[in-house]
């Protein structure tokens, strides 16, 4: 094992030995990799909300709003997770609940709230990690996810949100629904993860 | 003499196939211009700087893999490293086998391609499943990738609905939303069956180290949600100082490649799940694979370490839409696999040699590379060494014909109409064996010989 180690070291430093000088680390200028439209005074929650529903992820401010949605989409087995008693009853009116995500109900679950980490006003990106979102299948096999963003972690870029979690062993940014164009070319959501993605912020 | 050469194979393409490659390479090209230059003032400024962040990782390569491997040491991720194909396969397999693991998913990773890791799985017993749409329509139908993001641009929807029917996915139906939802079915099963998830990485960032990995469809996540082992293989170039790299370098993969500001998955593993998670793998192991990069590097062609695979070059390519991936006859196609894959070829370089002349060198590979990779003058020291190699070069004719004609305005008048004749000949059946090894690469355009003297005297006679 360890000659494979010292092989590749060996042959990559002598491969970089003759060079008579080697590329410095670039200075990254504060804000170099940002759009221009970006304003760095806007409203974070405001920007995300335009950025996500431009890649298509729906965000909700009120439980019942979402809730609505759901109930639209003819969703019949729901799971929230934990304490959220308002979510929980809301979804029940129409519903069945279940409040833990078990791998034998794959196929009947069919839509999924889960907490996550944070969220990114630059990209409409969603932010689950292993720390925040304990379950990572229930945030991703259900045709329905909602995730659950709290205000207060809406990060305006990229560069800060790259910085945000730094001792999470996972972190995932999700920026609208599961989608491909493999076949020719052709826009399809919903391949593998979420064909309908959703963000309740609270 | 390699039997096909890019030209000869765009030449004897399929014209639908040949119009599916352009029009949706062109359109990608379009994409990437649009969303670029709408969204940066100096989007050249931003590539330069990726560039020169990709430029120093590989040349301090040996700092920021050891950072890398001490950074996932740290996390509880095991780091093996592989010299050459053979011992990534059997590093994977050895992994595997020690795991107990029988089944495997896997996520689209370009060097478990180039290492040929489903047949080495297979040969061992062990089921592996290409979870990526277009990637399990190449697996089940023994194909081979034509494009480095779009891996069956080649192909349409009557081919892949006949494939689901042969496989037993269901009835014919080529309808692309009725194909996606029989695969998202299919792999659901494979994906809650498998003990393993194996998947590439996009980057590994030696501060932290990170790997980062980008889908969007989500076969990424769902192999490292659903399995209780995951497998990286990752090339040793992959590596880059720190996470706020990642700020250029994402920004631009995904403009690049798709026309995204953002890949929708984007993910950053550096270990196992955390403890007591229902889902997520238990152990993971990263595989740093050299296979030639360490050749690559003490080379003079070693920017081509730099690319991030986002497939823009291929996109725009004249020569790539033409002729399509296959006709690269390498795990790499368009620009980027006219330099890496002789490179990666080893004592092979001869039998690609041709590569790096399949281009034009019009440059539009670099303009659009996001990490300003200077393609052409790559392809062009590569040229050189094939000629210092004596790579069989496509001869040239003999020019003593040419010059009698030429000679003899009579002669001359006479080819000239007769030479009407050679649009209805066959050139590449001629039984001409001097002309064979110059026609096999090049197609003659019409002949519409003699306007010129027409033009002349016309002039004259005004
Ligand atoms: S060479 Fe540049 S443009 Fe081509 S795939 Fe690599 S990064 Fe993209």
């Amino acid at each position: 094992m360890s000659t494979a180690r010292e092989n590749i070291f060996s042959s990559i430093r002598s491969a970089l030995a003759p060079l008579p000088s080697r590329t410095p680390r670039p200075e990254i200028p504060p804000g170099a990799a940002e759009p221009c439209w970006l304003d760095r005074s806007a409203d974070k929650m405001a920007l995300f909300v335009q950025r996500a529903e431009a890649t298509g992820t729906r965000c909700f401010t009120d439980p019942s709003a979402c809730a609505d949605w759901l109930r639209t989409q003819n969703v019949s087995k729901v799971c929230v997770p934990g304490p959220l008693e308002r979510l929980k009853s809301l979804c029940g009116a129409f519903a069945e609940v279940v409040d833990t995500y078990r791998r034998a109900d794959v196929d009947d679950i069919d839509a999924a709230f889960t907490p996550a980490a944070g969220a990114i006003a630059e990209s409409g990106s969603i932010i689950l990690s292993d720390e925040s979102t304990p379950d990572r299948l229930a945030a991703l096999a259900p045709w329905h996810h909602i995730a659950l963003v709290s205000r207060s972690e809406i990060h305006l870029t990229i560069a800060d949100a790259l910085a945000a979690h730094p001792d999470d062993p996972n972190v995932i940014w999700v920026t609208g629904p599961s989608k491909t164009a493999d076949v020719e070319g052709i826009l399809i959501q919903g391949v593998h993860g979420p064909g309908a993605q959703a963000c309740l912020i609270v | 003499m390699p039997e096909q050469k890019v030209e000869l194979f765009a030449r004897r393409l399929d014209p639908g196939v040949q119009k599916a490659v352009h029009d949706n390479s062109a359109a990608g090209t379009l994409k990437r211009y649009s969303i670029l230059g709408g969204d940066y003032d100096t989007p050249d400024e931003l590539r330069r700087l990726a560039g020169q962040i990709r430029q120093h990782s590989i040349e301090h390569l040996d700092t920021y893999l050891e950072q890398a491997e001490k950074s996932l040491h740290r996390h509880g991720a095991h780091v093996h490293f592989a010299v050459t194909a053979e011992d990534a396969c059997q590093a994977v397999s050895g992994i595997l086998e020690r795991a107990g693991a029988r089944k495997v998913v896997k996520s689209k990773s370009m060097i478990s391609e180039e290492i040929h890791l489903n047949d080495h799985l297979a040969t061992r017993g062990i089921e592996s499943v290409e979870t990526d749409l277009g990637e399990y329509i190449i697996q089940i139908d023994g194909d081979h990738p034509s494009h480095i993001v779009k891996p069956i641009i080649h192909k349409n929807r009557r081919d892949i609905a006949r494939s689901f029917e042969r496989e037993g996915l269901g009835d014919y139906n080529d309808d692309p939303e009725t194909i996606t939802r029989r695969a998202r079915s299919f792999m659901r099963r494979k994906y809650l069956e498998a003990d393993a998830g194996i998947t590439g990485a996009n980057f590994v960032s030696a501060e932290s180290g990170r790997l980062v990995l980008v889908t969007n469809e989500g076969n990424s996540r769902f192999c490292l949600a659903a399995p209780r082992v995951h497998i990286a293989l990752v090339g040793i170039e992959k590596v880059i100082p720190s996470d706020a790299d990642l700020a250029v370098l994402l920004n631009l993969l995904g403009r690049s490649a798709t026309g995204q500001q953002l890949t929708v998955y984007t993910e950053f593993i550096n270990g196992p799940a955390l403890t007591g998670r229902p889902s997520g793998p238990r152990e993971m192991h990263v595989i740093f694979v050299d296979n030639r990069r360490s050749e690559i590097l003490a080379s003079d062609c070693r920017e081509i370490l730099r690319c991030i695979r986002c497939g823009a070059c291929l996109n725009v390519c004249p020569v790539y839409r033409q002729a399509s991936g296959h006709a690269y006859r390498s795990v790499y196609p368009g620009p980027v696999g006219a330099v890496l894959s002789p490179l990666l070829a080893g004592k092979k370089f001869k039998e690609l040699a041709d590569l790096p002349k399949a281009s034009s060198l019009c440059g539009a590979c670099n303009e659009v590379c996001p990490v300003d990779i200077p393609i052409p003058d790559l392809l062009l020291k590569l040229r050189n060494r094939g000629h210092e190699e004596h790579a069989p070069s496509p001869g040239t004719p003999p020019m003593g014909a040419f010059a009698m004609l030429a000679s003899s305005p009579l002669l001359w008048r006479a080819a000239m109409q007769g030479s009407r004749a050679m649009n209805l000949v066959p050139l590449d059946k001629l039984p001409l064996p001097y002309l064979q090894p110059w026609l096999k690469t090049r197609t003659l355009p019409e002949w519409r010989g003699g306007s010129f003297r027409r033009w002349m005297k016309s002039r004259h006679s005004r």
